[in-house]
């Protein structure tokens, strides 16, 4: 049974083509963040999917439904807004209540509906006060108690952690991963920040001004990047990106050189390689590294610095860890099938 | 440090003195009607402070308890209509500008902006020159010396700046929170109704009380719509006491008086919600 | 949500209660006037005593408030919504007439031709219809206080020579000498006249300025007061501090009880008896009359013995019934005998439709002599030019087809560009997607529509007619045409649209400024969160909002008043010479700017402060920390953030502002001479004080609208677009 598909859904703004004909199946109960820059579309779609924003084609089904041109109340999902759009009026009990009132649903459901969202997300001495009496954190699990109080087909979350400070956000990350392992529901979650992207989703949807660039497993897409802009969005620090010529079988630029499978051709192309794929070389190493700056995090440490003429971050560990600095130069490999490369005119990523 | 306290000192006491110096000008008038009130002559007399050597409060009786050549207990049949008509004024301008307002502020559609500037205009064009051709119209609707001919009246007049006012009010309230209700199962209305509506309450509020004042102070269109002595609102009852050949000024006072006091329990009452309802930003959260 | 629908059920049934009216099988008469209380009272037991003597009818009496008498009766009665019987003075009849409000009542019953004069029987008689029958009079005679003055002087030239003799601060006499109605009194007494017969204004030549020169005499000699109002004459006289008076019979009602005063026939001057005007109050037949019958009955009643003789003894009128005069309580009445006898002295009121427009242009012109301002020739000349201005002939009509064919071709191109607009797919597409919106917007755009907009409209249509009241005919642009070349006079000539127009353009931009930087200041003052007595401080300061402009501008005008005022008692108390506020124009318009910016300050405080509480203090400690003084904070944050959030308030108040009829017409009312009058303020003077040209009226405010929509797009060109939020 499918939570959602989305068949070629255009949209377009004025005379500004927003979506490009977005194709997408969500598995029932699986949860799929979309990721991508600001005004990649991410938000549009998320929209379209709630019905506050109609397609202009294409075609929308929520558990085998078409709802296309259905208005959102009837399109049984619910949603958290990244400004929690708690209603000012009503106190937490009524506003974890709203929805399941307007559906009229039966007080005593209606009871334990509140009674079990509260207990789950803590918000049992919170709710007889106004949003205005809560902080942060508490406004955005009241949003997520209203989403779920509903119990329906489809959760929808536009950036519901944008407006929290780090820790909180940590927190509520994981939170919600608990949330969704213990109800199981269909979820669509949009957000610009990889490191939710990653630990949240079971599949990633990198979009890019109004297109899909990658779906697939985080650690797929992760490691598997198919497009240079994938390889650069996700981790951090981004990708390193060296162009390179490619002579018998050898992709070199100044101070860099590596292998590149058979199968690739051509007299450019542009190679990738992340920073913990490095290691430092005994000897000789295919890249020739100049320290300029070092992030030193305890365990490892971020070097930044040049190869060749090109930016270069390094993530490097042990003893070199603690010694490089300004000047330093460091012999290193890439790791063995770590590279990655890309064609120079499509950026698409060749094997 | 010690130099630094001693002119936060200074600086309070300044700030202090200026605003005694504002309420004192802004009370002086006012006391000076309370005094002539007061007065037992009820006559004007040349004094700097507005302190009656000896209080009588019959202005206030006379006003009071004023009956009409039959029998009729004039101030309270009046006062009845004023509050009835002003209230309703309030009332039914609210209604009016509620939705179009919202409508201006959340929906892109053809004429809102020919539409918001023909409002603008409206504000601009003296009413001196309306009067006469409003006459004809309450006429013709058989309106004329009715309660709700004036009320129609005065509701409309109320109506543009009680729009312009709900307009950024309702344009400060999140989309966000009427998106949420209409996932949450409402339709744009119900979201209107139930979430927009009660987040714009204070804005309401204010607006209600400005169209309860235009009701509550008007007097040249009631004067002219209105002829019946049981209809008359109290202004005109005000208006009575200066005649074109005797001013009984302290009965006017009296019931100036009289007539101020609720508005400014109103006042009182919103006067939060005043400074955010005229600026935008009255909702967060 | 179900209480807003009970409370809304509850008000509209509270409306529509039915008030008490006479049952249906009873004839019923309506009765409007004017009359303060005591009047009122006499009147009501006349009406009673009609009502016992014919059982079945019951008359409704309605005491219209003064200030709109005149209109309504012009509106009320050809819609059928006037009275069936109505109590004015003669000097308006022709207007009456002319307006068709008035019927005829036939020939004038016995029992009242035998009892009243004849001069005031015909003074309701026009083309030999008779249209009502006179019941009081209203003159001036002289009040003496007997305390002050055994026997009352028989001259002018006597009371000058009291002013030594009396107590110091008690003037022999007081008297509104720059009023117009009291001049009259010594201009009858030499022989002329303020309008002659055929409605030419005659304030000028030598008779007048004899006039007026004795007045200056009695004046600089200290015989009367300066400046006196009539809330000054009844206050002098009522504390002994005048002598005596010259007044109306309305002065003693406002006398003490204990106040023993005579009033006897007014002095004479230069050997010549005062003779001041005589209005004749009479009872009229309204047009389309309910029951003409027992309304001419009423009228009739009313003017005979019986009927006056209530209003005599309880009204203390002075009634036309020459029976109810010999009645002996009646004529041991000083008051009633002595008025009755001053009226037999006195000149009656010109029936001339010119005559009210006269009053005007004679007080200004006394005024400005008066107070020396001009020579006495050179002001009564003024004035003479004034009248001809105001009552200018009206303009010839024109045959509207041109105007005509012009609108309607511009109807056509519109509707035209309309339909094309329509046409086009995409404006219907778009057209389609409002359609959600429009049901929003609906009821609001037709009761906009049709009760704000329409009469605006037809307001502004009537600005192409020209004439007086009711009878306009077309006469096409040439309104605007008058008022902007100035009426072909100096374009900044006295009175001319020009000159009003550089006066509202200073009174709006001063306001403003006091108002925005008074507001300003006194909101960053309350803004201060550990400002003590906050709350205090804001509701006392939001007070002059609360309270109804027009009583506030009534108070201002008194305390600006020069001898009763508190502005010239605080000023005397600091040792300044008191002021005569109203009779410069400077100082006239600092009372008018005085009460206008305490009327305004309020809202601009409480709009600051609600802007001031939307700026995140966060910018305020980044600027401290960045080390800004907290001149440069209120420089460099406030100010900049400040600006666009009072830029749609002030907006606002200048419209406002430049449209403030209130005050300037309360508290100077023009004074001196009009020049503080705004465009406003000049519009309703048309409309309603210069024999009602409604049209030109009309041309003056679609004037002011042009200015104020050109003056707008001229603004928001830079800044945002008015009417933005507020």
């Amino acid at each position: 049974m499918a939570g959602l598909t989305l068949r070629n859904v255009k949209k377009v703004l004025g005379k500004t083509p927003i979506l490009h004909g977005i194709d997408l199946d969500v598995r029932d109960g699986e949860l799929v963040v979309l990721v991508g820059p600001s005004g990649c579309g991410k938000s549009t779609l998320l929209r379209t999917i709630a019905g506050l924003e109609v397609p202009d084609e294409g075609e929308i089904r929520i558990a085998d439904r078409d709802v296309t041109h259905l208005p959102p109340r009837e399109r049984d999902v619910s949603m958290v807004f990244q400004s929690y759009a708690l209603y000012p009026h009503l106190t937490v009990r009524d506003n974890l209540a709203f929805g399941l009132k307007l559906r009229g649903a039966s007080a005593q459901t209606i009871e334990e509906r509140i009674g079990e969202v509260s207990s789950m997300l803590e918000l049992t001495p919170l709710l007889e006060r106004f949003p205005r009496q809560l902080s942060g954190g508490q406004r955005q699990r009241v949003a997520m108690g209203r989403a779920v109080a509903r119990h329906p087909a489809l959760f929808l979350f536009d950036e519901p952690l944008s407006n929290l400070d780090a820790a909180l956000r940590a927190e509520v990350r994981v939170e919600i991963k608990r949330l969704h392992d213990r109800l199981h529901a269909t979820t669509i979650y949009v957000t610009h920040d990889q490191v939710e992207a990653m630990t949240l989703a079971d599949r990633l949807v990198v979009l890019r001004a109004g297109r899909v660039e990658q779906i697939g497993a985080p650690l797929e897409v992760y490691e598997k990047p198919r497009t240079l802009f994938v390889a650069g969005f996700l981790g951090s620090p981004a990708m390193n990106f060296i162009p390179a010529s490619i002579d018998s079988g050898i992709a070199r630029a100044k101070d860099f050189a590596v292998h590149v499978p058979a199968s690739i051709g051509g007299p450019t192309v542009t190679v990738g390689v992340r920073s913990e794929d490095v290691v430092v070389a005994e000897s000789d190493g295919q890249l020739r590294f100049v320290v300029d700056v070092v992030e030193r995090l305890g365990f490892d440490c971020h070097a930044y610095g040049k190869v060749g003429d090109v930016s270069f971050v390094a993530r490097l560990n042990g003893e070199v860890a603690r010694t490089a600095m300004r000047g330093t130069v460091i012999a290193l490999n890439v790791r063995d099938g770590k590279a990655h490369f890309f064609d120079v005119q499509s950026g698409d990523a060749v094997q | 440090m010690k130099q630094s306290s001693t002119r936060a000192v200074l600086v309070e006491v300044a700030i202090h003195f200026v605003l005694l110096v504002a309420v004192c000008a802004a009370l002086y008038p006012i006391l000076w009607v309370v005094s002539l009130a007061l007065a037992p002559s009820g006559a004007p007399d040349a004094r700097a402070l507005p302190i009656p050597d000896s209080i009588s409060f019959h202005s206030f009786a006379s006003v009071l308890f004023r009956q009409n050549s039959s029998g009729t207990w004039v101030f309270a049949v009046q006062l009845f209509n004023s509050v009835v008509i002003s209230l309703a004024t309030s009332f039914v301008a609210v209604a009016i500008a509620t939705p179009a307002s919202y409508a201006l502020a959340r929906f892109r559609f053809v004429g809102s902006k020919a539409g918001t500037s023909l409002l603008l205009f409206t504000q601009m064009f003296p009413g001196v020159a309306a009067s006469v051709p409003l006459y004809l119209l309450l006429d013709s609707l058989h309106l004329l010396d009715t309660r709700s001919g004036l009320i129609l009246v005065y509701a409309t007049s109320a109506v543009p700046f009680a729009i312009f006012q709900l307009r950024s009010a309702f344009e400060a309230i999140p989309r966000e929170i009427e998106e949420a209700a209409m996932v949450d199962g409402a339709t744009q209305f119900g979201a209107f109704l139930r979430v927009a509506l009660p987040a714009a309450r204070p804005a309401l509020a204010v607006t209600g009380l400005f169209a309860f004042m235009t009701a509550w102070n008007e007097f040249i269109l009631a004067a002219t719509f209105l002829s019946r002595e049981e209809m008359f609102t109290v202004p005109l009852l005000l208006n009575s006491y200066v005649s074109e050949y005797s001013a009984a000024w302290g009965n006017f006072a009296a019931g100036a008086i009289l007539v101020s006091i609720p508005v400014c329990v109103l006042f009182y009452a919103l006067q939060r919600q005043l400074a955010g309802g005229l600026t935008s930003g009255s909702v967060k959260g | 949500m179900k209480r807003w629908f009970a409370l809304a059920a509850a008000l509209a049934s509270l409306c529509l209660l039915p008030s008490p009216q006479a049952s249906a099988d009873e004839t019923s008469v309506t009765l409007w006037h004017a009359y303060g209380e005591a009047e009122a009272r006499g009147l009501h037991e006349a009406i009673t005593a009609f009502e016992a003597a014919h059982p079945g009818v019951n008359v409704t009496e309605v005491a219209v408030p003064f200030g709109a008498y005149a209109s309504k009766l012009e509106s009320a009665i050809p819609t059928g919504n006037g009275p069936d019987v109505f109590i004015v003075a003669h000097d308006g009849i022709r207007t009456y007439v002319d307006g068709e409000l008035v019927a005829s009542i036939g020939p004038i019953p016995t029992a009242v031709s035998d009892d009243v004069e004849r001069g005031y029987l015909d003074a309701f008689r026009v083309d030999n219809v008779l249209y009502g029958l006179p019941i009081a009079l209203k003159c001036t005679a002289l009040y003496v206080n007997e305390a002050l003055l055994a026997t009352p002087p028989a001259s002018l030239e006597e009371f000058r020579a009291l002013a030594p003799v009396l107590a110091p601060g008690v003037s022999p006499l007081a008297f509104e000498t720059d009023s117009a109605y009291y001049a009259a009194a010594v201009l009858h007494a030499f022989g002329g006249e303020l309008l002659d017969a055929t409605g030419h204004y005659t304030f000028t030549g030598p008779s007048a300025e004899r006039t007026v020169a004795v007045l200056r005499d009695l004046v600089q000699q200290d015989v009367v007061p300066q400046d006196a109002s009539g809330a000054l004459v009844t206050q002098l006289f009522a504390s002994g501090r005048a002598a005596a008076a010259i007044s109306g019979p309305w002065l003693a009602t406002d006398l003490p009880a204990g106040l023993r005063y005579r009033v006897v026939p007014l002095p004479t001057v230069g050997g010549h008896r005062m003779r001041s005007f005589v209005s004749v109050e009479g009872a009229l037949l309204a047009r389309g009359a309910r029951d003409a019958a027992t309304s001419r009955d009423l009228i009739a009643f009313l003017a005979s013995p019986s009927g006056a003789l209530p209003r005599a003894l309880i009204g203390r009128q002075t009634v036309t019934s020459n029976a109810v005069q010999a009645d002996a309580r009646v004529a041991n009445d000083s008051l009633l005998s002595a008025f009755r006898a001053a009226a037999s002295h006195s000149v009656l009121m010109p029936t001339h439709r010119k005559m009210r427009a006269a009053f005007e242009p004679a007080n200004r012109a006394l005024r400005k002599a008066l107070e020396g301002e001009m020579p006495i020739r050179v002001a009564l000349a003024e004035g003479a030019h004034r009248f001809e201005m105001i009552t200018r002939e009206t303009m010839p009509a024109q045959n509207p087809t041109v105007f005509l064919v012009v609108v309607g071709l511009l109807f056509l191109v519109l509707t035209i560009v309309s339909i094309r607009k329509i046409a086009d797919a995409g404006m219907r597409a778009r057209i389609r997607r409002s359609w959600p919106a429009y049901r929003y917007v609906l009821h609001a755009a037709l009761a906009i529509a049709l009760l704000v907009i329409l009469p605006l409209l037809v307001g502004a249509a009537t600005s192409f007619f020209a004439g007086h009241g009711r009878d306009m005919h077309f006469v096409g642009v040439a309104n605007y045409v008058d008022i902007l070349t100035a009426q072909g006079g100096p374009i900044f000539a006295h009175g001319s649209f020009w000159l009003v127009l550089l006066v509202t353009v200073l009174w709006t931009v001063l306001n403003l400024l006091l108002h925005v930087s008074i507001g300003v200041a006194l909101a960053l003052a309350l803004h201060r969160p550990m400002l003590k007595m906050r709350g205090a401080y804001r509701v006392l300061l939001i007070l002059p909002w609360a309270v109804p402009s027009y009583v506030t501008a009534l108070a201002w005008k008194g305390m600006f008043h020069r001898q009763l005022g508190s502005v010239n008692a605080i000023l005397s108390h600091l040792g300044v010479e008191p002021v005569s506020w109203f009779a410069h124009f400077s100082t006239a318009f600092a009372a008018n700017l005085a009460t206008n910016t305490w009327l305004g300050f309020p809202f601009m405080m409480v709009v600051t402060l609600g802007a001031l509480a939307s700026i995140p203090n966060d910018l305020y400690e980044a600027a401290s920390v960045d080390g800004a003084t907290s001149w440069q904070r209120f420089r460099f944050i406030t100010l900049p953030l400040l600006g666009p959030a009072l830029a749609p308030a002030v907006a606002m108040g200048a419209v406002w502002t430049f449209n403030m009829f209130n005050v300037v017409f309360l508290v100077s009312g023009g004074e001196p001479d009009g020049t503080t009058e705004i465009l406003v303020s000049e519009a309703y003077r048309w409309a309603f004080t210069r024999s009602q040209q409604y049209g030109y009226a009309a041309a003056y405010a679609v004037l002011i609208f042009l200015l104020l929509v050109g003056g707008n797009r001229l603004l928001s060109r830079n800044t945002e677009p008015v009417g933005g939020t507020r």
